[in-house]
């Protein structure tokens, strides 16, 4: 047997690939998702695929293997992969896969981070969950609190998103910002992660933290950054879900996660659906209606984004707080010379 | 010795051990993933921890994948691990292990 590298971009390489994972159940093919991958292997026998794998970022992607009884190919492919990533310093990997293959990947060293009744998420590496939740902030008697959460891109921090954080805020004891830490969007982790700081710095029960790896992420719902169908928006969404539920809620005592109501995106409408399904009891859901300005119009981060694009700067004042005016007056070149590379702004 | 960077060694077909070894401040953490870990996960843990002690590591994570490895092997993969860890990978020291 042998391993050798696949290019996608080679014709012949991408026919055999494709191939072989339709014979294996495995369809989905847009160019979205296969323009991500970074590396792709393959395990031959006398000239015949017999197993693959691929890697994209920190997520092992379409593995399949010839005969589901061979666990050698498998641990192969996937030994192979783990040693591709570490060759490029990523160690802490994820994996999106059938819920039935979650326990062969638990055998070579994954921990299931989340399991619904047709897909899985497991990760393995040196930074798992534990060490995440491990470094956020605490409080005395955490477990005695009224806790929310709210997970926000904040693309950029609008004063929509400062209406949902005193809302929480004013009803609970302690509440937990995440900030969606995946680079896909016009304002980058940092800068996201530093303006809604600023902009609840004056809330002094609110905890501004990344959302790591774990929440809306590229690893756990890809189709947040990739244009997806809804059923694999379904899918993903719902182990986004469990996760919160699951892995993150309970150790931090969240009780009630807060969200803002979502008049507009297709994707993040299904995502408030999924999570009111998914949540309770156990996490209760509250939706908070969209704030408006004085003239009664809906702020959004699109709306943000499309005047920042237009250089049409002076009604920014109706839809942000002074922080984020401030950084976008500061930054205006730069977020410009972005859009200008094609950097998406219609989407989230 | 100060993990500098996390390493990995080995892999997990069948008679080898893949370890990952990074940065821990509680002693020498071992998360062992074995098919026979009720029956040789103590000896695992000890080979593993002592050699890590010959490279005067005291605190470190590691991640044990075993796949039926002999002694030899984990203690081979772990040096090649520790010497990556360390940055050390063009100067083991073979034979004071």
């Amino acid at each position: 047997m042998q391993i050798k590298n696949l290019s996608l971009k080679n014709k012949k390489d991408l026919q055999i690939w494709k191939e072989f994972l339709t014979e294996h159940g495995i369809s989905n093919f847009s160019s979205a998702e296969v323009f991500k991958i970074d590396e792709t292997i393959a395990l031959f026998e006398d000239q015949r695929i017999v197993a693959t794998g691929s890697l994209a970022g920190n997520v092992l992607k379409y593995i399949a293997v010839e005969s589901e009884g061979s666990g050698s190919e498998f641990n192969s492919v996937i030994s192979q992969l783990t040693n591709l990533a570490a060759g490029k310093g990523i160690f802490h990997l994820f994996v999106f896969t059938k819920a039935k293959y979650s326990k062969s990947f638990q055998f070579i060293g994954f921990k299931e981070l989340a399991k619904s009744d047709n897909a899985a998420l497991l990760e393995s590496g040196d930074y798992l969950i534990g060490d995440y939740l491990a470094e956020l902030p605490r409080v005395a008697n955490q477990e005695e609190k009224k806790i929310a959460g709210i997970v926000m891109n904040a693309n950029p921090f609008t004063k929509g998103h400062r209406y949902l954080v005193e809302k929480a805020a004013s009803e609970n004891d302690y509440v937990y910002v995440f900030v969606v830490s995946t680079d896909a969007s016009l304002f980058n982790s940092k800068e996201r992660l530093q303006l809604v700081k600023e902009g609840t710095a004056d809330l002094k029960n609110v905890f501004v933290v990344s959302g790591g790896d774990y929440m809306v992420s590229y690893a756990t719902f890809p189709a947040y950054f990739l244009t997806s169908d809804q059923t694999v928006i379904e899918y993903q969404t719902t182990l986004d879900a469990l996760i919160f539920k699951n892995q993150i809620a309970p150790v931090l005592n969240i009780q009630t996660r807060f969200l803002g109501e979502e008049p507009f995106s297709k994707t993040t409408g299904i995502y408030n659906r999924i999570l009111e399904k998914v949540l309770p009891p156990s996490v209760s859901v509250k939706i908070i209606p969209r704030a408006k300005t004085q003239s009664e119009t809906i702020i959004t981060a699109t709306e943000v984004r499309q005047l920042i694009a237009k250089n049409n700067l002076v009604p920014l004042k109706q839809f942000l707080p002074f922080t984020t005016i401030k950084y976008v007056e500061e930054h205006k070149t730069e977020l410009q010379s972005r859009i200008k590379k094609g950097i998406n702004i219609n989407g989230n | 010795m100060e993990i500098k960077k996390t390493a990995l060694a080995g892999t997990t077909e069948s008679s080898d051990i893949q370890i990952t070894l990074s940065k821990g401040n509680d002693g020498i953490d071992v998360d062992l993933t074995s098919d026979v870990k009720k029956q040789f996960g103590d000896q695992i843990v000890k080979v593993i921890t002592d050699t890590l002690n010959k490279f005067q590591i005291t605190n470190a994570k590691v991640r044990a994948v075993d796949k039926g490895a002999l002694d030899c092997v984990i203690k081979a993969r772990t040096i090649t691990a520790a010497s990556r860890a360390l940055n050390q990978e063009d100067q083991i020291n073979w034979e004071v292990l």
